[in-house]
């Protein structure tokens, strides 16, 4: 949908806006919800075939996506044009959240992503889309800081347009074309671009708007603030980590020379050849990526490191931390021996296992700008860098940052002289698999092969790896390395990446799990074992060994295998992997993920919509909103239909309002009527006949009395909570709304209330529960307890739990009729039993005691439950 | 000896998406945006199967294959389409093609028939 279709639609949103009309009779209403649902599923399963053509397994074009994209583009339109109907025009921002998505996508369907036009963009200004703009790397800090509030030290990004300008006034990118174009370019070749670069002028447009961001970053940071000037390519930081490919300078001073001339190197350390090989590997058009640069005041660091958010050679549930004192160039590059932390998430992070390194050198920060790598001195090298505080506080903002991005994260940080942890950098962790299943009968031929190096070091990547030995000495020796060698070395070097598409495996002397190099190995799949201590000593040139890798740990044999029976064929970079595919995947960005999550939270608004499925979600969950309304507030409305009580054999006084097909026999509403009431049996509704049958459930339901403690009598005394007001002043206390599929039932009991929301149907796509809960007579404590017993019930059963002290809002959704409902069943039999059960919940040792009885189907309430 | 595979279509992301999927199953690739640089290529090489688009500007997949099928006879040729219509279908089965599949095609399905292709 283009932007002529914008004026369209910004006249027919106006149209809607002024169209409002007095409420339509309930059963209106409630066709205009089906047709809402309808077409949201449509819209939604157009977003799931669009992923699953989009997820690597097809060849696909520009083409299919602009057609795909055009058909959800209009479902997605239909789908609101319903809901704006069916909600009276409530939500008229909903249109501009639509045309906004529509338009950035469109943009980039017909590759003219729409930019700021910003050359220079501050860290605080950048949105989480401009990563185009200011690169993955950049753009991924921006989120670090401005979505998730943790510490990032003050920044302004360099754009690509910038680069664009700069490139294209110096002339530089025929020079780069002519020299991919040549057969056999050499390092040489590539230094001498570089130097060209470095030699180019800033042009006059750009020259002005750095001075002024110098100057703001001066007022920002200090006059004497000093910045780390890094590479930000096009997606860098995304999928593929180009860790360790381009430069970076550090403690660069604020001043408008300095920040160009390093503004000129990290931009001209897009060229060289192990930069290139890399590009090539994931089928760039080498010498076409552009460089955004971002410019990041440095922290006066004590001390750096990197967080994996999953330990890589161990267990998912555990985080992995290296440390070492000064800036975290040591770390990254492999330098050295740093300390290695393996840390159990959770609520409350627990220490594993803490290993010191020896940290022979650190990195440090000289006075008049630059860094230099000293000796560390003797009180800090054997010393322990992180404090147990400082090393659960790095494992919970791991656990934050996995979470918001969705992926493990490798995550680089600073803790200055306060103690303030910053974080510097986070991006996807990519994780190796097990590939034992592949490789047993080449395991079995190991085994009586003699060892040489066994459970030494740090397992980077798992894998096997046959050849001879290759030790390098300087990163030079790296031009003699043979096809299929091993390499080994005293440390590691991010420029081995020139040769990861040529050797079978690598191991070094020293070396972390979390250096640039390490990020390769597992990028290109090379079985790499780092800080063995002493591989260059037990190995020798042309040496024939076999190195394997796995979850039991890490091995090197003695001899050859010729024949690895394609348990090295993972080798090879996989389609998904692809920078076209990567590039034409982005759309999906705008498309599939899910940020409106929480329906309570503040920025449950359209507004807050990212994508198109936020938008489809704010439509779903207002649609269902909209009509446990109606059924709360517009009760007098409903006066044309078929209202019985329904003759229960528990004391529940609910009122049956019949929509049509939800009793077995149709009533007549009229005085003549002699009967006004419907026992269960006469119930016709599928859900409501469904929940009942819980709530009538020998046992579940209570009529006894529970004792009320003195407070909690009091609390119900004072308690008058609004959600109670409506009901109380309804002649109807608790009334269904149904028809043969649906229920829209709310129930007051006491001082809690329940309201559920379902549709159940032949057809999953169509069915949804949706159960809210609040309130009750004790203290927030325990009716905070009782929400927290219902979630864990409701969560055994698939449901989708938002709760807050004493409310709790439950979803299900695409689940068959009898699956729905026997969870109806369930969610009956959970109604009835908590009526009264926040009165035991003395301890949070209650909760599971009663979960547990009624997960047995035990619904018996015992005074001092838990207890003992 | 590895067989050899060339992908032909006007769009890099199909021809990158194919090499790297047939790469990975150990096959030798090479890739051509247009049909003139594909034929070009044949002159000098000989390739077990082309897999071509068939709508490309200037020399098309019909001609790729046609050409295929005059001059270098042992060469399989499967043919892709994003405008996958029963027309298109015939033209391409009356040209003598291996086999035939409409735009997002199955990676797995592709793989399949050049594998079959190789059989033959």
């Amino acid at each position: 949908m283009g932007k002529s279709l914008e004026g369209v639609l910004r006249s027919l949103q106006k149209k809607m806006k002024r169209a409002v009309s007095p409420s339509p009779p309930f059963r209106d209403l409630f066709n205009k919800f089906r047709e809402v649902l309808a077409s949201h599923n449509k819209a939604v399963e157009m977003i799931a075939d669009m992923g699953e053509k989009l997820s690597g397994e097809y060849l696909f074009d520009t083409n299919y996506i602009e057609n795909a994209y055009a058909e959800l583009s209009t479902a997605v339109w239909d789908s609101i044009k319903s809901f704006d109907s069916f909600t009276r025009s409530k939500y008229p921002n909903l249109m501009d959240a639509f045309i906004r998505i529509d338009n950035r996508i469109s943009d980039m369907l017909s590759n003219s992503a729409s930019t700021s036009g910003e050359v220079i963009v501050f860290r605080e200004d950048t949105l989480w889309d401009m990563y185009y703009e200011v690169g993955g790397k950049n753009a991924g800090l921006a989120e670090v800081a401005n979505i998730l509030k943790l510490d990032v030290p003050e920044s302004f990004f360099i754009t690509t347009l910038a680069f664009d300008e700069f490139i294209a006034f110096n002339g530089l990118r025929e020079r780069a074309g002519a020299l991919m174009k040549t057969d056999s370019v050499s390092e040489n070749d590539f230094a001498v671009l570089r130097n060209a670069i470095i030699g180019s002028k800033i042009p006059p447009s750009l020259d002005e708007v750095f001075d002024k961001a110098i100057k703001k970053m001066r007022t920002k940071c200090g006059a004497l603030c000093s910045v780390a000037v890094r590479s930000s390519a096009e997606e860098e930081d995304g999928r593929l980590s180009f860790a360790g490919q381009f430069d970076t300078v550090l403690n660069v001073p604020l001043e408008s020379r300095a920040i160009k001339e390093a503004y000129k190197k990290v931009v001209a350390s897009l060229f060289s050849l192990h930069s290139i090989a890399y590009q090539r590997r994931f089928r760039y058009d080498a010498g076409k990526m552009k460089m955004a640069v971002g410019c990041v005041a440095m922290v006066d660091a004590v001390s750096s490191g990197v967080v994996y958010s999953v330990d890589p050679s161990g267990k998912k549930e555990n985080t992995l931390i290296s440390a070492n004192w000064g800036l975290g160039k040591t770390v990254v590059d492999g330098l050295v021996e740093a300390d290695i932390y393996r840390v159990k998430k959770g609520q409350v992070p627990q220490i594993l296992g803490t290993r010191c390194g020896k940290k022979e050198t650190m990195t440090v920060v000289l006075p008049d700008g630059g860094v230099d790598s000293i000796h560390t001195p003797s009180d800090l090298r054997g010393r322990q860098v992180l404090d147990p505080d400082a090393i659960v506080e790095l494992t919970m903002m791991a656990q934050s940052l996995e979470k918001h991005f969705r992926t493990p994260q490798d995550i680089e940080w600073a803790i200055d002289r306060n103690g303030r942890i910053f974080i510097l950098q986070s991006r996807e962790l990519r994780l190796g698999e097990d590939e034992r299943h592949k490789c047993a009968s080449v395991l079995k031929s190991l085994v009586s092969k003699p060892v040489l190096i066994r459970n030494k070091g740090i397992a980077v990547q798992k894998g096997i790896g046959s050849g001879t030995v290759f030790i390098v000495k300087t990163p030079e020796d790296i031009k003699d390395v043979p096809k299929g060698a091993i390499l080994v070395s005293k440390r590691d070097f991010s420029v081995f990446v020139r040769l990861m598409n040529d050797v079978s495996a690598i191991i070094t002397d020293i070396g972390t799990p979390t250096s640039h190099m390490a990020s390769l190995s597992r990028e290109f799949r090379i079985p790499t074992i780092v800080n063995t201590d002493d591989a260059t000593q037990i190995l020798r040139n042309g040496m024939g060994i076999t190195v394997s890798i796995n979850d039991e740990g890490s091995t090197v044999y003695e001899g050859l295998i010729d024949d690895l029976q394609g348990c090295s064929d993972e080798n090879a970079a996989s389609v998904t992997e692809g920078h076209e595919y990567l590039r034409k995947r982005y759309v999906l960005r705008h498309i599939s993920p899910l940020n409106l999550i929480e329906p309570l939270h503040d920025k449950f608004q359209p507004e807050e919509c990212k994508t198109m499925h936020d938008i489809l979600r704010f439509i779903h969950e207002k649609s269902i909103m909209e009509l446990v309304d109606c059924a709360r507030h517009q009760k007098a409305s409903l006066r044309g239909y078929t209202a019985v009580a329904l003759d229960l054999p528990i004391p529940a006084s609910i009122v049956l309002i019949d929509m049509g097909g939800g009793l077995e026999k149709v009533r007549s509403n009229t005085k003549n009527d002699a009967k006004k009431t419907a026992t269960a049996v006469e119930i016709a509704s599928i859900p409501l006949k469904a929940i009942l049958g819980g709530m009538i459930y020998p046992g579940a339901w209570h009529n006894e009395a529970v004792p009320l403690r003195m407070k909690d009598f009091f609390m119900s005394m004072t308690r008058m909570p609004d959600i109670h007001s409506v009901s109380m002043s309804s002649p109807i206390q608790n009334v269904a709304v149904a028809s043969r599929e649906y229920v829209n039932l709310s129930l007051k009991f006491g001082y809690h209330f329940n309201i559920v929301d379902c549709y159940c149907s032949e057809n999953p796509r169509n069915n949804h529960v949706y159960f809210r809960f609040s309130g009750g007579a004790t203290d927030l404590v325990q009716r905070s307890r009782r929400v927290q017993f219902i979630a864990s019930i409701l969560k055994e059963h698939g449901f989708t739990i938002w709760t807050t002290g004493d409310l709790l809002i439950a979803r299900l959704a695409n689940v068959g009729r009898v699956r729905m409902e026997e969870v109806l069943d369930q969610l009956g039999r959970l109604i009835a039993f908590v009526r009264k059960l926040d009165a035991l919940l003395r301890d949070d040792t209650a909760i599971a005691y009663y979960a547990q009885r009624f997960k047995e189907g035990n619904y018996e309430l015992m005074e001092g439950g838990g207890k003992g | 000896m590895s067989n050899k595979i060339m992908v032909v279509d006007d769009e890099k992301i199909v021809v990158d998406m194919a090499k790297m999927a047939l790469e990975h199953d150990g096959y030798v690739v090479e890739t051509f945006l247009s049909g003139e640089s594909a034929l070009a290529r044949l002159k000098e090489e000989t390739f077990d199967v082309v897999v071509t688009d068939f709508k490309m500007k200037g020399i098309d997949g019909m001609e790729v294959l046609r050409t295929v099928k005059e001059q270098y006879p042992k060469t399989k040729v499967i043919m892709i389409t994003a405008f996958a219509n029963l027309d298109t279908a015939i033209e391409a089965l009356r040209g003598d093609v291996f086999d035939f599949f409409p735009k997002p095609v199955k990676i797995k399905e592709l793989k399949a028939s050049i594998e079959r292709a190789l059989e033959k």
